[in-house]
C-alpha cells in the first residue's frame, strides 16, 4: 500500500473514531449505585451477613467486616413500544481486606495470598435482571415482558413478590392487558422459570435430592395468572392462581441418561412390555402444587373498607422422586411430605375515622388451614395479617418456605401463620403529631393435634419450643434461641395465644420536633401439649412474654437525624423445653437492649449508623444458665447516581 | 383429663385497661372555631393530559392518584392539609421500615400543594420543583409556598430539598407531621413556616408518585415516560418537555365535570414550543 493511500485510510479511521456516539446514548439510561456495609460485633466471626446457612463452605455469615457493592442499571429505549434493560451488580461478599482475590477456589485451604476463596470474594460483576418489554398500542394486550420480573403481579398466597435482594433474579414470560369498555378487567398471565434453589422438596427442584442421580431442572416451570375486575369505582375483585411443576426424567425410559432399562430387558433377559427406545425421554412429576385465591376490596363509603380473601392450596409429591427431608433432614423441610389440600380465608373491616375524631378501628378474622402451603409464595417483605404477631417485626406469611437468612441483625423477621385461626382488633387514634394504637389478637391453631407424625410427614424444623429470640438467633441453635419461626407442627399440641400491644408516638415541640415512640407488648402463649397419657399433666407450656420499648429521635440539621432507644424484655416460660421422659424446665429470660442511631443524607449520599448493646440472661431450671453481653454495630454508606 | 385451657386471668384485665385508656384518651371535643378552605376535583381525571397511564405494577391501584378534595384547616398555631384520593391509601412498600427513622405510613403518593399567598404579578416562583417536568405558573399566580406531602421521613425530604431545589428551597415547607388516613393524606405545618392562612390564597395540589430512587435531579418524583413500565407512568414523553404528574385542581376547584377539560387544557404541551401551565385556584373567585 502506498503512502498516500495509507495516510487517507489513517485519516478516515481517525475521523470515524472522532464521530460522536450521542445518537445511541440519547436512547440509553444508566444508573449507578455503590453500597458499602460495615458490620462489627464483639465476637470472632467473619462475614457481612448476620445469618447465612451455616453449612455452606464460604464465609457468607458472620458479624465482622466491611464490603462494597456496585450496581449498574441500564435501560434502553428501543422504540416507542419496546424497552430493554438489565442490572449488573458485583457479587456481595468481598471484604475490604480481600486484596488480590481473583476467584480461585480452594475452600479446603486458606492460603496467605487470599486468592483462594472463590468468586464471591472477587466481587465479580453478575448479570442480574435482563428484560425486553413490549407495550403494544392495544387494549387487550398492552404488556409483554420477557426476562426478569419481581413477580409483584400476584400475591403472597400464590407467587409472592421476590425479596429485595433477589428482586430481578426471577425470570419468565409475562403478558397482560385490559378488557371492557372502561378497561374494567385487567389480566396477566405468565410462565416463570422455577428457581432450582428453593421451590420444591428440600428447597430444590431436584438438585441434591438423594433419590435422583440426574436431577433435571431445566424444564421446571411455574404458571400463574390473575384477573382483576373493577366492578365499580368502589369495588374490585381479583382471581389469582398458580401452578408449579417439577419434572424429572423417567429413568425407566431407555432413552434417558443413566437409564435402568438400557436394553429394554429385565433381569431374566425378557423384553419389558412397552419399553421402546424412540429417542424421546419420558418425564415424571416429582412435585406439583397449585394455589388459587379470590380476593375482594370494597370501599362502599369514604370511611369503610372491606377486604377479604379465600384461598385453596394443593400439592402432590412423588415419594419415589423426592427424598423425605422430614425423616432424613431432622424435620427441616419446607413441605408436608404427603399430598395435601387445604383452604384459607381472611376478612378485614376497616373503619377509618367514622366519628370524625381521629379514631379508626380495624377488625380481622383469619383462618388458615393446617395443610395450607404456598411454596412459591412470599418468603419475606410482605405481611398477610393485621396482627403484630409473635415475632413482631416483619409479619406473617402462609408458607413454610420463609427466608429469614441472608439478613443483618437489624433486619425484619417473618413467621409462618399456617394453621392460625383467630381474630385481631386494632384501634388507632391520630391527631396532629400524636398517634396511639392498641391491638388485641386471639389465636387458636388448626395445627392442634395429638400424636402428629413429625417423624416422616410433618416438618417441625427440629426446634419448635420456646419463645424465639430473633435478636440473637443462630440457625444451628447452639445457644437455645427458641422456636424456629417456620415450625408450625408439633407432635402434641393444644395451643392458644393471646397478644396485646399498645403503641404511642408523639412529637414534642423541641427544635424541629422530638419524636417519642413507645411500645408495650404482652403475649400469653399456652400449649397443653399432650392432653392424655403419662406425663400429660406435667408438660403444659405457659409463656408470658413482656416487651417494652422506647425511643427518642429528632432531626438536628437538614438531612441529619439522631436517635436513642431502649428495650426491655422478660420471657417467663413454664415448661419451656424438655421431653416427657426427662421433664421440662421453668426458664426465665431477661433481655435489655439499648442503642443509638444516626442517619445522614447529604447531596445524594446516605450514611446510617446503628450501635446497640444487649445484655441477656437466661435462667434455666434444668440446664446451665446463660449470659450474653453483646456490642454490635452496622453502618451503611451509599450513593446512587 | 386436665382442663383444656387455663388462660392467664391477667389478660382480660390488662387488656381491658389498655383499651379503655386508648379509647378514653380520644378527645371528643368538637372542632369548633377552626376555619377551613375546601377544593374539589372531579373523579376519573387521574390521567394527566388525558393520555397518561398508571404503571403496570398492580401496586399502583386504580384511582390511587385521583385527587378528589383538598381541605386546608386553620388549627391555631398550625395548618392542616388534607388531600383525599379516589382510593384508600396503602403502604405496599412498608414505609414505616424505611431508613432515616421510618416513613409516614404510605408509599405511593407524593402531593405537592402550591400556594400563592399574594396574587401579585412578579411575586413568587413560576417554575415548580424539579421532577414535575416542564411546567410554569402564570406571573400573577406564582407560588410563594409549597407544602410537600410525602411518605419520606422528614430527614430524607429535607436533604433532598436542600440538594435539589436550589433557590426554590426558600418556599418549601416540610410538614411537622404527615400521615395517611383512609383515602386521605394529612399533613400538619407550622404557621411560622407558612404564614397566617387566608381565604384569598390560591392553591393547587399536584399529585405525583413517591420515588425513593429518583432519576437525576428529580425531587423524589416518578417520571412520566412515553410508555408505562412496572414503575413508570406512561402516555407522556421520554424527555422532560411534558408535565409529569397525574392529577391537579383545575377550573374553580368545585369538582364539576368541566374541570376535567380544564385540567387537560392546562397540561397540554408541545415539546419545544408549548409548556404546560399550573393554574392556581382561589376560593374567593
Amino acid at each position: 500500500m502506498n503512502r498516500p493511500i495509507r495516510l487517507a485510510l489513517l485519516a478516515a479511521m481517525t475521523l470515524l473514531l472522532a464521530l460522536p456516539a450521542y445518537a445511541d446514548i440519547a436512547k440509553f439510561d444508566i444508573d449507578g449505585r455503590i453500597y458499602t456495609k460495615h458490620l462489627y460485633q464483639n465476637d470472632d466471626s467473619q462475614g457481612l451477613l448476620t445469618l447465612g446457612n451455616p453449612f455452606w463452605p464460604d464465609k457468607i455469615s458472620g458479624h465482622n467486616g466491611v464490603g462494597s457493592e456496585l450496581e449498574l442499571t441500564i435501560r434502553g429505549k428501543v422504540s416507542q413500544y419496546v424497552e430493554a434493560g438489565a442490572r449488573l451488580a458485583s457479587r456481595f461478599g468481598m471484604r475490604w481486606q480481600d486484596w488480590w482475590a481473583s476467584g480461585d477456589l480452594a475452600y479446603a485451604q486458606e492460603n496467605t495470598s487470599g486468592d483462594s476463596e472463590g468468586m464471591n470474594r472477587a466481587a465479580y460483576m453478575q448479570l442480574r435482571g435482563s428484560y425486553i418489554q413490549v407495550t403494544p398500542d392495544m387494549q387487550a394486550i398492552n404488556y409483554i415482558r420477557v426476562g426478569a420480573h419481581d413477580f409483584s403481579l400476584f400475591n403472597p398466597w400464590t407467587i409472592g413478590k421476590v425479596r429485595y435482594i433477589d428482586r430481578d433474579n426471577g425470570r419468565g414470560y409475562f403478558i397482560g392487558g385490559k378488557l371492557g369498555g372502561d378497561e374494567q378487567v385487567q389480566w396477566f398471565a405468565s410462565a416463570i422459570a422455577m428457581p432450582k434453589l428453593f421451590v420444591g422438596p428440600g428447597w430444590s427442584t431436584g438438585l441434591g435430592d438423594p433419590l435422583l442421580t440426574n436431577a433435571f431442572w431445566s424444564r421446571d416451570w411455574a404458571y400463574a395468572g390473575t384477573v382483576k375486575w373493577q366492578v365499580n369505582e368502589s369495588t374490585a375483585v381479583r382471581l389469582v392462581g398458580d401452578f408449579t411443576q417439577d419434572l424429572e426424567v423417567n429413568r425407566a425410559d431407555p432413552d434417558a441418561v443413566g437409564t435402568t432399562n438400557a436394553n429394554c430387558r429385565d433381569s431374566l433377559g425378557q423384553a419389558i412390555p412397552g419399553c421402546v427406545q424412540d429417542h424421546a425421554v419420558d418425564m415424571l412429576t416429582r412435585y406439583a402444587s397449585g394455589n388459587a385465591t379470590f380476593d375482594l376490596n370494597s370501599e362502599p363509603t369514604d370511611w369503610l373498607r372491606v377486604t377479604g380473601l379465600l384461598g385453596y392450596s394443593w400439592q402432590h409429591i412423588d415419594p419415589k422422586l423426592a427424598g423425605n427431608g422430614v425423616a432424613l433432614n431432622q424435620g427441616v423441610f419446607p413441605l408436608v411430605f404427603k399430598n395435601t389440600q387445604d383452604f384459607a380465608g381472611t376478612l378485614r373491616l376497616s373503619a377509618n375515622d367514622p366519628f370524625g375524631v381521629g379514631l379508626s378501628l380495624q377488625a380481622e378474622y383469619f383462618n388458615i388451614g393446617a395443610d395450607w402451603n404456598a411454596i412459591f409464595g412470599a418468603r419475606r417483605e410482605a405481611d398477610v395479617l393485621l396482627t403484630d404477631g409473635l415475632v413482631g417485626s416483619g409479619g406473617q406469611l402462609p408458607t413454610l418456605n420463609l427466608a429469614n437468612e441472608f439478613i443483618d441483625f437489624d433486619d425484619l423477621w417473618y413467621e409462618s401463620c399456617i394453621g392460625w385461626n383467630g381474630a385481631t382488633g386494632v384501634a388507632t387514634w391520630e391527631r396532629d403529631t400524636t398517634r396511639l394504637k392498641a391491638e388485641y389478637t386471639h389465636i387458636e391453631y388448626n395445627t392442634n393435634m395429638q400424636n402428629r407424625d413429625i417423624d416422616k410427614v410433618y416438618p417441625n424444623f427440629l426446634h419448635s419450643e420456646g419463645w424465639t429470640d430473633t435478636g440473637l438467633y443462630d440457625y444451628a441453635n447452639v445457644t437455645d434461641r427458641g422456636r424456629d419461626p417456620r415450625s408450625v407442627y408439633r407432635r402434641n399440641q393444644f395451643r392458644r395465644t393471646n397478644i396485646g400491644a399498645v403503641w404511642g408516638k408523639h412529637q414534642f415541640p423541641v427544635g424541629p420536633g422530638l419524636d417519642l415512640e413507645v411500645k408495650l407488648k404482652l403475649v400469653n402463649d399456652t400449649d397443653l401439649r399432650a392432653v392424655n397419657g403419662v406425663g400429660a399433666l406435667n408438660d403444659d407450656y405457659e409463656g408470658n412474654i413482656a416487651i417494652g420499648r422506647g425511643s427518642l429521635s429528632m432531626p438536628v440539621y437538614d438531612g441529619v437525624r439522631v436517635g436513642v432507644f431502649s428495650q426491655i424484655e422478660q420471657w417467663d416460660e413454664k415448661n419451656r423445653t424438655g421431653t416427657q421422659a426427662l421433664g421440662y424446665g421453668h426458664d426465665i429470660t431477661d433481655k435489655q437492649t439499648s442503642g443509638v442511631n444516626l442517619n445522614v443524607n447529604y447531596q445524594g449520599m446516605r450514611f446510617s449508623y446503628y450501635l446497640e448493646y444487649i445484655h441477656k440472661t437466661q435462667d434455666r431450671e434444668r440446664e446451665a444458665d446463660q449470659l450474653w453481653n453483646i456490642w454490635r454495630s452496622k453502618a451503611v454508606v451509599e450513593a446512587a447516581w | 383429663m386436665k382442663p383444656m385451657f387455663a388462660v392467664s386471668p391477667v389478660f382480660p384485665s390488662w387488656l381491658g385497661r389498655a383499651l379503655a385508656v386508648a379509647v378514653l384518651a380520644v378527645p371528643l371535643v368538637a372542632l369548633a372555631g377552626e376555619s377551613a378552605l375546601s377544593f374539589s376535583d372531579p373523579a376519573g381525571d387521574d390521567n394527566g393530559t388525558g393520555a397518561y397511564k398508571y404503571p403496570s405494577n398492580p401496586e399502583y391501584k386504580t384511582h390511587a392518584f385521583d385527587l378528589r378534595k383538598l381541605e386546608v384547616t386553620d388549627k391555631g398555631d398550625e395548618v392542616e392539609f388534607k388531600v383525599t384520593m379516589g382510593a384508600s391509601i396503602d403502604d405496599p412498600w412498608n414505609s414505616r421500615d424505611w431508613p432515616d427513622g421510618g416513613g409516614n405510613g404510605f408509599s405511593l403518593q407524593f402531593v405537592q400543594v402550591y400556594i400563592d399567598t399574594d396574587h401579585v404579578k412578579g411575586s413568587g416562583f413560576t417554575t415548580p420543583l424539579p421532577g414535575l417536568g416542564k411546567a410554569t405558573f402564570a406571573d400573577d399566580e406564582a407560588w410563594d409556598k409549597v407544602v410537600l406531602i410525602s411518605p419520606q421521613p422528614r430527614t430524607r425530604l429535607s436533604a433532598e430539598v436542600k440538594a435539589k431545589a436550589g433557590a426554590l428551597r426558600a418556599g418549601v415547607v416540610v410538614p411537622k407531621s404527615t400521615r395517611a388516613s383512609g383515602k386521605s393524606l394529612i399533613a400538619v405545618v407550622k404557621k411560622s413556616d407558612l404564614g397566617e392562612l387566608s381565604s384569598k390564597w390560591g392553591f393547587n395540589a399536584i399529585v405525583q408518585s413517591n420515588e425513593g430512587f429518583p432519576v437525576g435531579r428529580d425531587l423524589l418524583t416518578r417520571p412520566v415516560n412515553q410508555t408505562p413500565g412496572p414503575h413508570r407512568f406512561g402516555g407522556g414523553d421520554d424527555s422532560d418537555c411534558d408535565p409529569q404528574w397525574m392529577d391537579m385542581l383545575a377550573g374553580k376547584g368545585k369538582g364539576d365535570g368541566s374541570e376535567v377539560q380544564a385540567q387537560y387544557s392546562a397540561m397540554k404541551y408541545t415539546c419545544g414550543s408549548k409548556v404546560a401551565t399550573i393554574p392556581m385556584v382561589y376560593q374567593g373567585e
